[in-house]
């Protein structure tokens, strides 16, 4: 019995995993070769035409055959894994061949079966094949219990390649993937993003056996007439020796590039910044950078679906390529489809971005925010400050502190390309027709800023005052702008004053955020009592008993059990249990019946019963998908229970 | 076969029949007394070195390539032939005006008789054509050896008769397209439409009239990878010694116009044969042989982008090796060459095998 277990820790589709062939258990991401086994690389070859390269089991190819008796299989070790057979380009043929070479090789695992057991078996995913009939014909692969399956890339990152791409979103979430074909080291962060466990090195000797040196961003020739670039690696230093030798350090020197290239990948999606390794690779080459584009066209859906809705680290939004990456894309469409701004805001305060973050804590904001209290005072409560910003759009201040907006860290130059002033201004455009058509928009931008709301304003229906277009909007004199049009706006509007809000807007907008529109007004209603400081945390009471509380350093709410309890009318974050009640401070997905599909790795969620009562709640540590699919891992870990 | 290559087979036929298009009936309009190709090379006769006419009648074609099974998955020989039936007088014709190649050459000579089809096949040589120009080369002393090519179904004891007839004492080979000994393969990727039996069969009622059989081992036919080829075609080259085979030609895939390789080498998705995998071949096929069989080789387009070819650089003098060989039989000849792309070649044969990508 062989076993792919799939372990603890996202970032987009990329995962960590263990493949067990009988005593041997090997970490995934791995690698493979055909000429070594060690050191994070599984073996590979050819039944009954290579030999075992080391005791270690090892993937071995079945040659293509139509008697079992033309198979050596007295050669095949009982610890190997067995790839199926195929005929090669065959797919290509007619519409219907890849089908045919999939019932192939599921007549040839049935042939075999009292030889090889079939969760030993990986199959070949054909790359001609129509994504409905792989899905079709998939399931009965992950039903006779193969274990993996593999996709073919020729290395040029063109429609092929990302056609593999495509397939693999198909494969069942419990399956391991296996990237096979030419595949250079710069491919493999984006490989690993998109959720493969096993990926071919073997372009390391083809490239050797060209007197190729590879690179993690590309390969170099080497030839007499030059210096070869520097290398550190110990093996390097023998380069310039004997040409009988010069393959051997070559093909050393370029497998430890693919070590260490994926060991950046795996460090890189443990530290929740795999994304940016793979936007910087997109460097590489203008193909690696259309791949990643055509990606995030394509597969946006099944990358998002994995994407952690919460994270610590920075995270560098640097190039075009981040203008689409999951969490940003993810979060202008949340608060655009679920942010309310509170009622009676009489004033719209646009500002700039600044480069630290959570944004009240730079010195830029503080000087806003002593000009707005000064002025202003008590009717301060009547104002919506949002800030500007790129790629997010915008962000309004009471989620300042939410993921990413409080990680997310970007070049600064003060101009914006067309792209991101036209993200910007649709952002706008949505933001401003919340807002009731009388209240006045201020814009203390300048800059590119100003690019954004010009673009916009065509489309907005709200008054426009500009305080700061001469100069930047931290100086003295934009400021005083500032200053003196909103007491002019204090009297012209007649705003009264009002006690503060602050505390119940950022609950409100965190929960809908978070929940969806709705769930503000369940979990903060006019009688619940606020109590606590929006930079630290914030406690929400409803007749005494608390519902939920606001982390500043998360920018998230916490549910309690009453909390869950509201808001499970929403229909939306569930996961469902087939138990009266839950047991131990963890949900495993094995024991998971049901679970809401928009559910993400990182998001609150409350747990339910068959009866629909609330038992429980936490934080998901997978996707509602994988919650469903998967027979193993932690999926929620529990915050609240009933006892 | 399992059903699941049953359909798959299908699938390469019609694929095949597919690829071959309108060819056949566009072909060019030829001169029916003028064969489609005529050629004289010194070449080994017996033991002695001879010279040896080449003769391809331009005939209807191949009655499997005309067919609804589209024929053979890399052969458009046929379409070297004629579009309508010349007749038996302009096909003795045709092989008239070759013979004159041969004049003034010196015995030995062999002649090689080609259709694009099956000489023995009444239907694209009438009997009349076949007797006259068997009696044309039977009246040459000179000649000392005579091949004919022919699919099996055409080997019958009558023919073969009057073929040891006329030709008297003459060294006789049948050229056949074994292309391999594995029926799946010969059927799954060539569609070559007869099973082994057959080809045993035909080598039975040949050693009745005391006639050869020539074996065409194809090296590297579609939806193989290359050393699944390699190993199957030095396997061929085993199973045709045990079988009595005379001579093993190995024949490299070259990539012929409106074929289904053709169709496949246009994607990118088919590479004409290594070198390498040729003088491998050869290598072992001559181990195996042992003398015993003769070990031909002339490798179409070789060294070209459609024909068996390596590196570019190492190309031209490979072929001449192989050349070199094929006339003196010498296998420390194949020990010579080598080039640094052999690496390459040495991580395309593993590397298909696990990734089923193409290394062109």
């Amino acid at each position: 019995m062989v076993e792919f277990r799939i372990g603890r820790g996202h970032d987009g589709p990329a995962r960590t995993g263990e493949y067990i062939l009988k005593d041997t258990t090997f970490t995934t991401p791995l690698l493979t070769s055909l000429s070594t086994s060690s050191n994070n690389i599984i073996g590979s070859g050819t039944l009954g035409r290579d030999d075992p390269l080391s005791d270690e089991p090892m993937l071995v190819s079945l040659p293509f055959f139509s008697q079992i008796e033309d198979l050596q299989l007295d050669k095949l070790r009982e610890c190997d894994a067995v790839l199926l057979p195929s005929l090669m380009s065959f797919s290509s043929l007619t519409p219907d061949s890849p089908e045919l070479i999939l019932d192939y090789q599921s007549q040839a695992l049935t042939n075999l079966k009292t030889h090889i057991e079939p969760s030993r078996a990986i199959m070949r995913v054909p790359s001609e094949i129509f994504p409905e009939s792989f899905s079709k014909k998939i399931t009965q692969f992950l039903e006779t219990g193969v274990s993996g399956a593999v996709f073919v890339f020729n290395g040029q990152l063109g429609q092929e390649d990302l056609g593999s791409l495509q397939l693999r979103r198909l494969l069942p979430l419990s399956m391991m993937a296996v990237a096979l074909g030419r595949i250079t080291p710069g491919l493999l962060p984006l490989l690993h993003y998109t959720g493969f466990d096993m990926i071919d090195a073997n372009h390391a000797h083809e490239a050797a056996s060209q007197n190729i040196r590879l690179w993690k961003n590309g390969p170099e020739k080497i030839e007499a007439s030059r210096e070869p670039r520097y290398c550190p690696c110990p093996v390097c230093s023998n380069i310039d020796n004997d040409e009988e030798d010069q393959s051997i350090v070559l093909l050393e020197h370029n497998l430890d590039v693919y070590r260490s290239v994926l060991s950046e990948s795996i460090q890189a999606r443990q530290s929740g910044r795999l994304r940016w390794l793979v936007e910087s690779q997109t460097h590489n080459s203008p193909s690696m950078a259309s791949l990643l584009r055509n990606v995030d066209r394509d597969l946006y859906q099944f990358i998002e679906e994995f994407t952690p809705s919460t994270g610590s680290e920075t995270i560098p939004l640097i190039g075009p390529e981040s203008y689409y990456s999951p969490a940003v894309r993810r979060f202008r469409k949340n608060v655009a489809n679920r942010y309310a701004p509170p009622q009676g805001k009489q004033i719209v305060l646009l500002l700039p971005c600044s480069a630290r973050k959570p944004y009240s804590d730079s010195r830029s904001h503080r000087r806003f925010a002593e000009v707005i209290t000064t002025t202003l005072g008590s009717v301060q409560p009547k104002v919506a400050e949002v800030i500007l910003t790129s790629p997010l759009g915008l962000v309004p201040r009471e989620l300042e502190r939410i993921f990413p907006a409080a990680q997310y860290d970007i070049p600064v130059t003060g101009n914006w390309d067309t792209e991101e002033i036209k993200i910007g201004a649709e952002a706008l455009v949505t933001h401003l027709k919340k807002f009731n058509s009388s209240a006045v928009v201020v814009a203390h931008l300048s800059g590119g800023y100003l690019d954004i709301v010009t673009a916009a304003e065509p489309d907005i229906e709200q008054t426009i005052i500009y305080t700061s277009h001469e100069a930047r909007a931290t100086s003295r004199e934009s400021l005083e702008t500032l200053g003196e049009s909103l007491s002019e706006l204090k009297s012209v509007l007649s705003i009264s004053s009002e006690p503060r809000t602050t505390l119940r807007e950022i609950v409100s907008a965190t929960a809908d955020y978070q929940f969806g529109e709705g769930a503000g007004r369940l979990l903060v209603p006019e009688n619940s009592k606020l109590k606590g400081k929006p930079y630290k945390l914030i406690l929400c009471q409803i007749d005494g008993d608390q519902v939920c509380s606001y982390v500043a350093e998360s920018g998230n709410l916490s549910l309690t059990l009453e909390g869950g309890r509201r808001i499970a009318s929403l229909g939306r974050y569930w996961v469902r249990l087939d138990v009266k009640s839950v047991k131990g401070g963890s949900i495993f997905a094995v024991g998971v019946q049901e679970a809401d599909v928009a559910i993400r790795p990182g998001d609150e969620v409350i747990v339910i019963n068959n009866n629909d009562d609330v038992i429980g709640v936490g934080r998901s540590d997978m996707s509602g998908r994988e919650m469903c699919e998967l027979n193993r891992g932690r999926a929620v870990t529990l915050r609240h229970k009933v006892e | 076969m399992d059903e699941s290559l049953t359909r798959i087979h299908t699938a390469v036929e019609q694929a095949t029949f597919r690829a071959r298009g309108q060819s056949i009936k566009k072909r060019h309009k030829r001169n029916p007394l003028q064969p489609s190709a005529k050629w004289t090379a010194p070449a080994r006769v017996g033991r002695d070195q001879g010279t040896a006419l080449a003769v391809v009648l331009s005939t209807i074609g191949c009655a499997h390539a005309r067919s609804d099974s589209g024929g053979c998955t890399m052969c458009s020989y046929l379409l070297d032939g004629s579009q309508s039936m010349p007749s038996s007088e302009q096909l003795i014709e045709q092989f008239k005006s070759s013979m004159v190649g041969l004049e003034g050459k010196k015995a030995p000579l062999s002649v090689k008789i080609y259709t694009s089809g099956s000489f023995l096949d009444p239907e694209e040589i009438p009997e009349a054509a076949r007797s006259e120009i068997l009696k044309i080369i039977g009246a040459d002393e000179r000649v000392r050896e005579v091949v004919l090519e022919s699919r099996p179904e055409y080997v019958q004891d009558s023919v073969l008769s009057e073929v040891r007839s006329i030709l008297g004492d003459r060294t006789i080979e049948i050229g056949m397209g074994l292309e391999s000994a594995s029926d799946t393969i010969r059927t799954v990727c060539i569609n070559k439409s007869f099973d082994l039996q057959t080809f045993k069969e035909c080598i039975e009622t040949a050693k009745g009239h005391n006639i050869g059989m020539r074996a065409y081992v194809l090296l590297k036919p579609p939806l193989l990878t290359e050393r699944d080829s390699l190993l199957d075609a030095i396997t061929t080259v085993r199973d045709a010694q045990t079988m009595g085979v005379t001579t093993v030609s190995l024949n490299p895939v070259n990539v012929q116009n409106d074929t289904l390789v053709e169709k496949l080498w246009n994607r990118r998705k088919y590479r004409p044969p290594w070198l390498w995998s040729v003088v491998e071949v050869l290598r072992k096929a001559s181990e195996i042989s042992d003398g015993w069989m003769r070990i031909v080789c002339d490798p179409v387009a070789g060294g070209r982008r459609r024909g068996a070819h390596n590196c570019g650089k190492c190309d031209s003098e490979i072929v001449q090796v192989i050349r070199d060989f094929s006339l003196s039989q010498d296998p420390a000849i194949l020990e010579k060459p080598s080039c640094g792309c052999m690496q390459q070649w040495e991580h395309a044969l593993k590397h298909e095998d696990s990734s089923q990508l193409i290394h062109r």
